[in-house]
């Protein structure tokens, strides 16, 4: 396979790829590249921290729960951060890569938020677990799990007082997107939707008393619906595969749609609604792989700080300030916006994630300072130099670079190559020919000098 | 010669030569003496008990829900007969005094939500409850009448939902000098020195360049152009105290900014509250106080109105540990010179007709004080913001 394409592929369904790993690659064929992410990703690595601490707090009389309300949000929130940090690890590391850059699009699609560590957990989990497998399995065992019931309302939604939330943004955001249905298949659906609870260990709990088993009219279909079957009628419908198709495209492929190419998609996903063969049909395709397609995204700042971490391993020794890096960079994982998550895209972009993200690279790898060297002069004010950024603007992270696993990594490849494996997209006329005419001093510099560029931003 | 023409070829002569025409050389139209009208927003988060806030102190029903945390008639501040304020507001007295604030009672939405984060991303996007956006109301503003992502200015680290639209977002800063130093790194300056307007296309990368360019450009003019004024006047020693000095600052400076976002955080009192409350309340007067003398002095105060709400008001009844849970309608206070409804703008609350929860029905909901705001002061279409029309009220 080409060494191009094997980057585009990996920019893509992953982080980037370093040059050690394409050369092994760059011998096989497509196929067998495409075919080895899947085979890789059969297996599926929960992301679990200690829970022990919360068997104590959740326990089951309502009065003692009650009683550890307090106590069990504040643990919540102080392991929710540890997961947070377990899971920028865990993309940086993969051992089933498609399947986690998959769980990691599945999250700003089912989008969800609670206060419960323990729900939390295994909503993040379950995205996991269904993240290349059936559509319609995904679909039913989001609108079972216990932090979704709570966020969008569904423990509140009775037979005798329906509450209409979970119902509209499973057509609005999850299934069909807007305007492919009425405002009465909402009332109707949310109806068969009555009656979903959870256990306190956070298992679905259908509590038959509180459903409305009356007959519902959805979809021109009338009958004593539950949440199932809501979900199959939806799925019915050929918007439906074409919205997801469309969404994973724009995340995958490209921001502006090619009808096209999505309707291709769309084909082949309404078949069976089977998320790995639509991936491999996007991954084995041409098209996947035309001009227009590569480098031509914005990275998220997670692709963005993932991305770093791949080349460059750099470990955050105050866990506050990876949180910290992630809001001023516009995506906090496990805090989104709303339920309709993030925009992504130019969205990403404002005055003040643009300077952030130009001026990362630099203060967590290399002290907070570019190399500004003119073409044949000499570097021996570079340490000096260095060592006055450390005391100033280097300060400000606590954080370790592996320089030496980078050197590894790209031992083999000339220094004037380097920017073809750093860089998505081609280098602009003006920033080329200013690095050229700057002293190239070492891999590590030259590096953080087009990590700290526009064009870094792209994948 | 006229002026435009005279700006327009000194700033060929500069070195402005090379930024791209859609940096536009800022016209430093003297902003002061036009009447240059800003809007500041603060955002009281966590939820700030309107009850105990603005008190009905006639109404037995309000003591009844609040038995021991009801703030006693000789214990408030009193602005007429039945109405008290919290006694920690005595500089809010003040400036109501003197006919610059507007107190708007029972502000909310339909079908209220008591979640912290849903019902602030209620305020901020300003949809109804069913909906969800991903642009929050001043964005939408810069997305049809921003020039300049300095246009409007979130004095944090990064932005809220409110200050991000579809296509333009608005700049954070609590520091101008900190922005400015980290944007002015030779290295990107010189990656895009001869970059023109023909080189940067609209796809994904040009829009980078040009973010970077034109903040480079806003970065430069806020430190700039704010470096020139240097407040004397005192403000609270805190967080809050800083926003609003810092905010004075770049408003007396003469910034080409429309709005600014402040915050003030910790208003969530469910356990306590009383104490608490009277903290934030008083951190939140007497700031507020030292921001108005200061533009005041300045001659600005007549240009700037400020907006103060939380995501909502508290449950009626007080809880089991001298608190109160989430609540529904609030109070909202716009403060300023050219006020047209000085004082109470409406009635208190009815605590006899609750909602199912025993929480106030609201009466003003909060987007016509927007459609107002955006109309009578900011004089823009409120309905391409707003992507709906809402009634306008009559307090500017």
């Amino acid at each position: 396979m080409k060494r191009k394409h094997i980057q585009h592929l990996y920019w893509r369904i992953g982080f980037g790829i370093t040059p050690t790993k394409l050369e092994t690659l760059s011998k096989k064929s497509k196929e067998q590249v495409v075919n080895q992410l899947f085979k890789v990703s059969e297996t599926i690595t929960p992301l679990e921290l200690d829970t022990t601490e919360f068997e104590a707090l959740m326990v089951d009389s309502y009065e003692a729960r009650k009683a550890n309300r307090k106590k069990i949000q504040t643990l919540s929130r102080s392991k929710t951060k540890e997961l947070n940090a377990a899971w920028i690890e865990r993309l940086a590391k993969p051992k089933e890569l498609l399947r986690e850059k998959m769980t990691l699009f599945w999250a700003n699609h089912f989008v969800c938020e609670d206060n419960n560590y323990i729900y939390t957990q295994q909503f993040h989990n379950t995205l996991r677990t269904h993240a290349l497998g059936s559509f319609r399995d995904f679909v039913v065992a989001i609108s079972k799990e216990a932090a979704m019931t709570k966020y969008l309302n569904t423990k509140q939604n009775k037979k005798q007082k329906p509450n209409e939330n979970f119902a509209r943004e499973l057509m609005e955001l999850f299934t069909l997107g807007v305007g492919n249905y009425t405002e009465q298949d909402i009332k109707e659906s949310a109806k068969a939707f009555t009656g979903y609870g959870h256990n306190l260990e956070g298992e679905f709990k259908f509590r038959e008393r509180l459903h409305d088993t009356g007959l519902k009219t959805f979809f021109d279909k009338t009958g004593h619906f539950k949440g199932d079957d809501i979900i199959d009628f939806i799925l019915e419908k050929k918007q439906c595969a074409k919205y997801i198709c469309g969404k994973i495209y724009r995340y995958f492929v490209n921001d502006t749609i090619d009808e096209n190419h999505v309707n291709g998609m769309t084909e082949v996903f309404y078949a069976d609604y089977n998320i790995e063969n639509l991936m491999r049909f996007i991954l084995l395709s041409d098209w996947f792989y035309e001009e227009k397609n590569i480098g031509t995204k914005i990275k998220s700042p997670i692709e963005f700080l993932v991305g770093l971490k791949t080349f460059v391993p750099v470990k955050f020794n105050n866990p506050k300030q990876l949180l910290y890096l992630q809001k001023v960079l516009g995506q906090i994982l496990f805090n989104p916006p709303n339920v309709a998550g993030w925009k992504g895209g130019k969205n990403w972009i404002d005055s003040n994630t643009i300077v952030m993200r130009l001026k990362l690279p630099s203060i967590l790898l290399n002290n907070a300072y570019i190399s500004k060297i003119p073409s044949g002069k000499d570097d021996n004010m570079m340490a000096m130099q260095k060592a006055r950024f450390e005391k100033g603007a280097g300060k400000r992270f606590k954080t370790e670079s592996n320089w030496s696993y980078f050197n590894k990594q790209f031992k083999n490849v000339n220094i004037n190559d380097l920017k073809h494996h750093i860089l998505a997209c081609p280098l602009s006329e003006n920033a080329s020919a200013y690095l050229d005419a700057l002293n190239k001093t070492s891999k590590q510099e030259y590096c953080v000098q087009l990590m700290s560029l526009p064009e870094y931003q792209m994948c | 010669m006229d002026r435009r023409k005279f700006l327009k070829q000194s700033s060929l002569a500069s070195s402005l030569f090379f930024v791209p025409s859609f940096v536009k050389a800022f016209e430093q139209v003297a902003s002061k003496s036009l009447g240059y009208k800003r809007l500041v927003i603060i955002q009281l988060s966590g939820g700030n008990d309107g009850l105990n806030t603005v008190i009905p102190f006639q109404n037995d029903l309000y003591y009844k829900a609040r038995p021991t945390i009801g703030l006693k008639s000789n214990k408030l501040i009193k602005l007429t007969d039945e109405v008290g304020l919290n006694n920690s507001l005595t500089p809010l007295k003040r400036l109501y005094d003197n006919g610059h604030l507007t107190i708007i009672n029972n502000v909310g939405y339909p079908n209220p939500n008591r979640s912290h984060f849903r019902s602030m991303d209620i305020w901020q996007t300003a949809v109804d409850s069913n909906e969800y956006s991903q642009s929050g109301w001043i964005g939408r503003y810069l997305d049809s009448y921003g020039k300049q992502p300095h246009t409007a200015i979130e004095i944090d680290d990064s932005l809220s939902l409110a200050m991000k639209g579809e296509t333009k977002n608005a700049m954070a800063t609590q520091d101008a000098n900190v922005l400015y130093k980290l944007s002015k790194d030779p290295y990107f300056k010189n990656i895009h020195k001869h970059q023109t307007d023909a080189h940067l296309s609209e796809h994904n990368l040009g829009y980078l360049y040009k973010s970077m360019i034109a903040t480079q450009s806003s970065a430069k003019y806020i430190y700039e152009t704010s470096k020139t004024v240097r407040s004397k006047k005192e403000y609270p020693n805190n967080a809050f105290g800083k926003q609003l000095k810092t905010t004075a600052q770049f408003i007396n400076s003469g910034l080409e900014t429309k709005v600014f976002y402040g915050s003030l955080n910790g208003f969530d009192t469910h356990t306590s509250q009383h104490n608490r409350q009277a903290k934030l309340l008083s951190t939140y007067a007497e700031s507020i106080e030292a921001f108005v003398q200061d533009l005041k002095q300045n001659n600005m105060f007549k240009d700037t109105l400020i907006l103060t709400f939380s995501e909502f008001g508290r449950r009626v009844n007080q809880n089991a540990s001298s608190g109160t849970d989430h609540g529904t309608a609030n109070n909202v206070f716009i403060i300023g010179d050219q006020l047209k409804k000085q004082g109470l703008y409406n009635n208190m609350a009815n605590l006899n007709d609750l909602d199912a929860n025993g929480d106030l029905k609201f009466e003003i909901d909060f987007r016509t004080i927007y459609a107002t705001v955006l109309d009578k002061w900011l004089e823009v279409d409120d309905k391409k913001v707003l992507n709906k029309s809402f009634k306008h009220l009559d307090f500017i």
